[in-house]
This record gives structure tokens, sequence and C-alpha cells, in this order.
């Protein structure tokens, strides 16, 4: 009986502390345009990538252009998909999301 | 008898000579438009450089600073030919002094320390020459990184408390390096920036010690001190040069000072 108390206080421990580095944790995704292509980074607060994260990509109606997923280093790459304010969201892993937004002016410089 | 007298007379006059001269904190102030750079922000800071008493809001003559750059990164950038001249004084003031603005464009995410090392300043009033490394960081885009690592200045503050993002009275901890090593028992000079933006009223002091708020650090340089209001914060801690310089073909002392400017703003 007092085994699985202390089980139970362990992992109640562990859940906290995990569940605290998780929302010490914000994730941001910064991008660019550069001769043709957007370029996404996707980031915790702390500098570490964030992999595997989805990304997708919406017009100024609000219609998804694309979609795709960051890589090791936190990155996902795309050609322009149109002239337009573009509004990039990331959704990383429990449930962390964030949005960037380019204006059209923005893209249309980086042609 | 009358040596005794005028030996008394003259030492009056030293004594409220001395103490006349220590209710002028100089700060070197470097503000930038804003701590944060959202991404609904603009991305262009404009930064002020100023030689001041931030909380009296005087102004004094600045000329242009011998170094004025930015770390982002690791990578250090020498911003100095952007720099603008401007005039400007205090409300009590009756004459304009020279300050320093200038733009600058943030690219990428992460922290950015603005640093100044100014052309030392020769105050006549103290007989020794005043260099005021000043620093201030801003964060942009959520990453944060890098505002914890010193630049390698003669003299800087290195925050152990994040330098951004604080709210009003926070605790704001430090470590006064000089050469890179720590300096113990370091004093360290507090000062509120009445012209802050958004600060609703100016702060009248109720007596002088209230100008300038003083806190000692340990035996490894570190202190903390309390924001009570919002708007900037500067802390400046002073050491003597272990160099001289020249005013007038005489050798003087030169008080070098490491500066850092953080915002408070308050919890609504």
């Amino acid at each position: 009986m007092s085994v699985s108390w202390k089980y139970i206080a362990v992992s109640a421990v562990a859940m906290l502390i995990l569940a605290g580095t998780a929302m010490a944790h914000k994730v941001s995704l910064f991008a660019y345009v550069e001769a043709g292509k957007v370029y996404t980074e996707s980031y915790f607060s702390d500098g570490r990538p964030v992999a595997g994260g989805k990304v997708k990509v919406y017009d100024s109606s609000k219609n998804l252009l694309l979609e795709g997923v960051t890589d090791k280093e936190g990155l996902f790459s795309f050609d322009i998909p149109k002239i337009d304010d573009l509004t990039i969201e990331l959704d990383a892993t429990m449930g962390h999301k964030n949005s960037y937004k380019i204006k059209k002016a923005e893209v249309e410089a980086g042609k | 008898m009358r040596a005794v007298h005028l030996y008394i007379s003259m030492l009056f006059f030293v004594m409220i000579t001395l103490c006349a001269v220590p209710a002028l904190a100089h700060f070197g102030t470097v503000i930038p438009s804003d701590d944060i750079v959202s991404q609904d922000d603009s991305k262009t800071l404009s930064i002020e450089i100023k030689f001041t008493h931030p909380l009296e809001m005087h102004y004094m003559e600045m000329v242009k600073p011998k170094q004025f750059g930015v770390v982002h990164d690791g990578n250090k950038q020498d911003l100095l030919s952007t720099l603008k001249e401007a005039k400007g004084k205090g409300a009590d003031q009756d004459r304009t002094f020279t300050f320093w603005k200038a733009d600058y464009k943030i690219r990428r995410p992460g922290d950015y320390t603005f640093f100044v090392e100014p052309t030392p300043y020769w105050e006549p009033a103290e007989d020794v020459f005043i260099v005021h490394y000043t620093k201030v960081c801003v964060n942009a885009l959520g990453l944060e990184e890098m505002w914890d690592q010193p630049l390698g200045l003669e003299t800087e503050i290195v925050p152990l408390t994040r330098p951004y993002g604080l709210w009003t009275n926070n605790l704001f901890t430090g470590q006064v390096l000089l050469k890179g090593k720590p300096v113990p028992f370091a004093e360290v000079e507090v000062e509120y920036l009445n012209e802050s933006p958004g600060n609703p009223a100016v702060v009248h002091p109720p007596a002088d010690a209230y100008i300038t708020q003083v806190v000692k650090a340990d035996a490894n340089g570190i202190f903390s001190y309390a924001m009570p209001r919002a708007g900037w914060w500067g802390f400046a801690a002073l050491n003597e040069a272990d160099w001289k310089l020249k005013h007038k073909n005489e050798e003087k002392g030169v008080e070098i000072g490491a500066v850092f400017w953080v915002r408070t703003r308050d919890m609504k």
C-alpha cells in the first residue's frame, strides 16, 4: 500500500516537472522571404529547434495554401505560393502554437 | 589664535564643498524605443544615447561616443556610423545639450545587447574623467538567448535577471565585472528615468537621498534592487580605473561605470 502511494507521489511530481518544462518553453516561428523562397525557423524560447512541427501557410482570405513539417533544425522552406499577406502557423507537439505574418510587400520584395 | 580660526573656517569650506557634490549621479543613458519586439511591432528600433541625471532630467553635453554597437547571437556589429546628433534639455535647464540617436532594424529573432563606450567626460566638480560603459538588451520575436552573456567590456553589469519583460516591483539582479572579474562589494547607484515614456507624473524626490538609490554588491559582485515604478531603471556600478587620462597636461583619475538599463511595466 505504502509503495503504491510512493509511486503515485513520484509520478505526480514527475508530471508537474514535465508540465512545468513544457509551459516554460514557448514556441515561436520566424519567417523571411529571399530569392523566391519563404524560409521559416521554429524554435523554443531557449533556442532549441522545434523538430517535427506542423507548419500551415494561409493567404489573406484564410485559405490554406500549403503545409509541411519542420526538420531537425526546426527549418521548413517553400517557394512563394502567392503574392499576398501570408500567415504561417506552427503547431508543435504538446499543443504549442504560434504564428507569424509576412506582409504582401515583403513577399513581393523577396520574389 | 587667528591661524586656528582660519584653519577651522577653511575646514568648513572644504566640508561644505565635499557635501555638495555627491547628490549628482551621472548616468550613461541608452534607451531604445522598446525592450521587446513582437511580430506586430515595428522592426525598427530608435535608440537615444545621452549622458544625464535621470531622475532630475538633466542633460549633459555628450560628444560622439568612442564605440556604439550591438551584439546578437555572439556577433558584434559596429553601429557608430549610424549615430545622428540631436539636441535636448531638461525642463529646468536653460540651454540645450548634445545627445545621439540611431535607428536599428531588427532582422532576426534573439537578444540584441546594445552597448556604448563614451568619449571620456571631464567633470571639473569631481576632478575626474567619467566613462560609463552602458548596455541595454532588447528581445526580438520570442527567442531568449544570450542576454546573460558578458560582452567583454572594460567594466560591465551582467544581468542575472532576464533584463526584459519585467513587472513593476520585480527584483533586478546583476553581477558587476571589471576586466571580466567580479567586483566584491561594488557600489551600485540606481535611478529612475523620469523621462520614461508613459510616466504619468514626474517624480519629485522628498529628499536628495531619494534621487539616487544605493545598493552594495556581495562578495561575488552580485547586487539586487526591486524597482517600484513602471518605466526605465538605470544601474551604475562605479569603479576607479587603474589608468589615468590627461587634462591640461595633468594626470587625472578616471571613474569607470558599468551601466545597465531595464524597463518595467505595471501588471494590469
